[in-house]
């Protein structure tokens, strides 16, 4: 078992490594100076400039160069924004709260409405329900996110104005950013309006996270229904039936656990298009996160931040991803039996 | 759910503003963009005179008297006395505002040994380019309260430069005080005036909070605090004020202003603006140093259909860069007609065969040219029909202003707002050879003899003895081509219903001073 996690820590430390040397080598490739390109310090003084060559080893060799590198982005230094010459880092600190919050409130909704839907489509013996969630799961992960956002935000935010459409909260109520996680900030804020603050946050939340929801949440609903409908046929459960338990014991006890195997691996899956939609959903709702952040970055042209949100977006999905695999063969005795097979 | 069952919750009590873009800086002498300047000027400080567009009279700000001397080339200035600076948490001023700070806020501009001079990358662009340094021979304070302006020749425009959006006073105490601590690039960034509001907190691209200057001179403000969405979509803009996220928003785009009237609780502002969109022509690169070139490419576009495409037929054709609104207008003849077969005629002339030019179209939209990529669509076509290739060449709106200082481009679709009453305005800050060196003349044109026409339109203070220098000028661009003038556009903001008293001046930036709400929520 340690020898496996083993080999997953340096699967992950591999690809990161990669991944730096790709950032490494674009960074190269910038139609503009490369010091400019790695410190984003538009007009250095000459001392400036010198203590960017050391920096960055820039009179050394491109393998010294390359370490000298990682080192810096590594140890949180992204240099300075091109654009407002604000240290990258402290721009990349106060978006990332913002993506987390969006993404984890619509994957809570994908679990929350896809787990009992899936599980409700494997039981029910109604052909024609069946058929119905099929349906609608199917559209769902059809649709385009950028059509479905426009949609939502023309239908319930402009035509019926009932829910705000933009942003993360009006911007008359002066929350003091601590965590970055708008609903709990309002919440520790110790202005009178706080809680009317945290209302306004939900609010805003609603659309965004609801529109990056509808995939994870199809994805979710199918691939429940076919594991228990697996699940369920398996002869444990019928040893299980056999033996006089009630159907819902059986469910919550044996079936459920063992289908949401394939959920949690299917949900490692999607982390990449997951996130690509939120950069989309980001964009079209101005939620003010990485997505947007780099959006923007890119339009303008902005070196310093491009690397930092491609970095700090593509370590985050490699170790989410190695790390829900390894979750995957903790709990699932199947892939640890092949484990030790293999040995 | 939550829905909008539950009460509404109650609101703080603020005006928000959906804004276009981020602000370059937070002082208005390093910039001419009018994005930063609405951000600054009207909010955060005041002038020493403000120019009234109604009774066409200077009105005091700072300064509550003025007189100026026989010989035209010292003006006097006394100066308002209790005036309070903004504090915030890197400053509490000691003393109201006096003649330091005047003399301060100037010498910075024109005095290279000023230590704040050099402070800033982007220098003084609008006072470079009316040769501001060169008109002023000293500022003298006679005591406390009361300065005088020596200048070196005769200047009627020197009044209606002073009470632009960019001659602001800032605080000495405030610099000198940063210059002990060893920051005073800060003092751009952590504004302190004495305007109407003091600046609170800034969050790059996403919004700018000010709160209420409590001891503020001038008559009451209402509004306790003001934001600043920065909201650089236009239709986000238009759909945050309908969602209420928004009180007044920027910059509509003309097809949207049909939407309007659907929208029971919108607003429509509109004036009639000093300003001008023009294509510039970078006269110093072949082979736009070639006038035939340059008339050739006037007579290729089409603004009938820009106007309508572009504009909705809301702007008004341009002839020449003074709009109808400037008191130095008057209809005249333009040379650069639309009529492509003069404009292949002359290209034939030129020698000039397979042209392939680029135009830069700004990313943004602006009140002169709602969608300038738009519009150089339009004109690659016209320049199809005539044989010349054109690039659509287009940056996010901080980039694209760096990347034209660089001076290597072909042409550029952009504009001006004036910035006062006076027509000269018009003229030297943008084609002048003064604004040459400061980077606001794009196509880079520089000639004595139409610089030696506005000497002598500064000359005189007749409004009647200044008109002909004006037609003059007007007449050698249209002869000339530097730039080929498009269109005069409206100033049109949108505001929710409950706003009152927000106007829309034709020149400058906005000013949110007086503007008041009458209710603070009638949703539902």
């Amino acid at each position: 078992m340690w020898q496996y996690f083993f080999r997953r820590i340096n699967l992950f430390l591999a690809t990161s490594i990669l991944l730096l040397l790709v950032l490494y080598i674009a960074t190269g490739l910038f139609p503009v100076d490369k010091s400019f390109a790695l410190s984003g310090i538009a007009t250095p003084s000459t001392e400036q400039q010198l203590q960017i060559n050391q920096t960055y080893q820039l009179q050394q060799s491109a393998f010294k160069q390359f370490i000298a590198y990682i080192q810096q982005r590594l140890s949180g230094d992204f240099g300075v924004s091109i654009n407002s010459q604000q240290a990258v880092a402290g721009e990349l600190t106060r978006v990332l709260p913002a993506s987390l919050e969006l993404a984890f409130v619509a994957g809570l909704i994908a679990i929350a409405f896809g787990v009992p839907l899936g599980v409700f489509a494997a039981l029910t013996q109604n052909v024609f329900l069946q058929r119905l969630i099929l349906a609608i799961t199917l559209t769902g992960y059809s649709v385009p996110v950028f059509w479905l956002g426009l949609s939502l935000l023309l239908w319930f935010g402009v035509n019926l104005n009932w829910l705000p459409t933009s942003g993360q909260i009006n911007l008359l109520y002066d929350i003091d950013s601590v965590t970055g996680v708008m609903l709990i900030d309002t919440l520790l804020s110790a202005k009178p309006y706080s809680f009317a603050a945290f209302q306004d946050a939900v609010l805003h939340l609603i659309l965004p996270a609801v529109t990056l929801a509808v995939l994870p949440f199809t994805i979710v609903t199918r691939i429940t229904r076919q594991a228990l409908t697996n699940v369920m046929e398996q002869s444990y459960i019928r040893a299980a039936e056999a033996r006089g338990l009630g159907t819902s014991k059986i469910l919550f006890r044996h079936g459920l656990p063992n289908a949401l195997v394939p959920v949690l691996k299917s949900i490692g899956l999607m982390l990449g298009t997951f996130a690509s939609y939120g950069i989309v959903v980001e964009v079209i709702f101005s939620w003010p996160g990485v997505g947007n952040w780099l959006i923007s970055g890119i339009y303008q042209r902005d070196y310093t931040v491009i690397q930092a949100g491609i970095l700090s977006v593509s370590l985050l999905i490699i170790s989410l991803s190695i790390f829900i695999e390894m979750l995957h063969t903790a709990i699932n005795p199947v892939s640890r039996k092949e484990l030790y097979a293999s040995k | 759910m939550l829905s909008s069952g539950c009460s509404e919750p109650q609101l703080p009590s603020g005006l928000v503003y959906c804004s276009e873009g981020n602000p370059e800086s937070f002082n208005p002498q390093q910039v001419t963009s009018g994005t930063t300047i609405d951000a600054t000027s009207h909010q955060l400080y005041n002038r020493l005179i403000d120019y009234d567009p109604e009774t066409k009279q200077f009105a005091p700000q700072l300064a509550t008297q003025w007189s100026i001397s026989e010989d035209g080339l010292s003006y006097k200035f006394e100066l308002r006395q209790h005036v309070t600076f903004h504090n915030s948490h890197l400053f509490t001023p000691t003393r109201f505002f006096n003649a330091d700070d005047v003399l301060f806020s100037f010498n910075r501009i024109i005095d290279p040994n000023n230590a704040y001079h050099h402070v800033g990358r982007n220098g003084y662009p609008y006072f470079q380019s009316i040769n501001f340094s060169q008109l002023i021979s000293s500022i003298e304070k006679v005591n406390e309260f009361e300065v005088i302006f020596h200048l070196n020749h005769k200047d009627a425009s020197f009044m209606f430069n002073l009470a632009t959006d960019f001659a602001v006073i800032l605080s000495k105490e405030y610099a000198d005080n940063l210059l002990l601590a060893g920051t005073p690039e800060d003092i751009d960034y952590f504004a302190i005036g004495t305007g109407p509001f003091k600046l609170h907190q800034y969050v790059k691209n996403d919004h700018i909070r000010y709160h209420r200057h409590t001891s503020y001179w001038g008559p009451k403000v209402d509004t306790q605090q003001l934001v600043f969405d920065i909201t650089p979509n236009s239709t986000s803009r238009f759909t945050k004020l309908i969602t209420g996220d928004c009180n007044v928003s920027a910059l509509p785009r003309p097809a949207e202003l049909s939407v309007i009237t659907t929208q029971p609780n919108i607003r429509v502002v509109k004036n009639p603006g000093l300003n001008v969109a023009f294509w510039a022509f970078n006269t110093q690169k072949p082979p736009f140093n070639d006038l035939r070139v340059r008339q050739a490419l006037a007579h290729a576009i089409n603004k009938k259909k820009i106007l309508s495409v572009v504009y909705n037929n809301s702007a008004v054709e341009a002839s020449g860069v003074l709009p109808p609104a400037s008191w130095a207008y008057s209809k005249h003849f333009d040379n650069n007609e639309y009529d492509p077969q003069k404009a292949k005629a002359l290209l034939k002339k030129a020698h000039v065969t397979d042209l392939s030019i680029d135009i830069w179209a700004m990313p943004v939209a602006r009140t002169y040219n709602p969608n300038a990529i738009k519009m150089a669509e339009l004109i690659q076509e016209d320049l199809a029909n005539i044989g010349v290739k054109a690039n659509i060449i287009s940056y996010d709106w901080s980039v694209f202003t760096q990347k034209l200082a660089k001076t290597d481009y072909d042409s550029v679709l952009i504009g001006w707002n004036a910035d006062n009453n006076d027509p000269d305005n018009f003229f030297t800050p943008i084609l002048s050879c003064s604004a040459l060196a400061s980077k606001n003349n794009y196509s880079r044109w520089c000639n004595i003899g139409f610089d030696h026409i506005l000497a002598k339109a500064r000359e005189q203070t007749e409004q009647f003895k200044r008109q002909p220098y004006f037609q003059a000028a007007e007449a050698m661009i249209s002869n000339q081509v530097p730039i080929v003038p498009i269109a005069h556009a409206q100033k049109v903001v949108l505001k929710d219903k409950s706003i009152t008293n927000l106007h829309v001046r034709p020149y400058g930036g906005i000013s949110f001073a007086q503007t008041t709400q009458t209710s603070t929520k009638d949703k539902q």
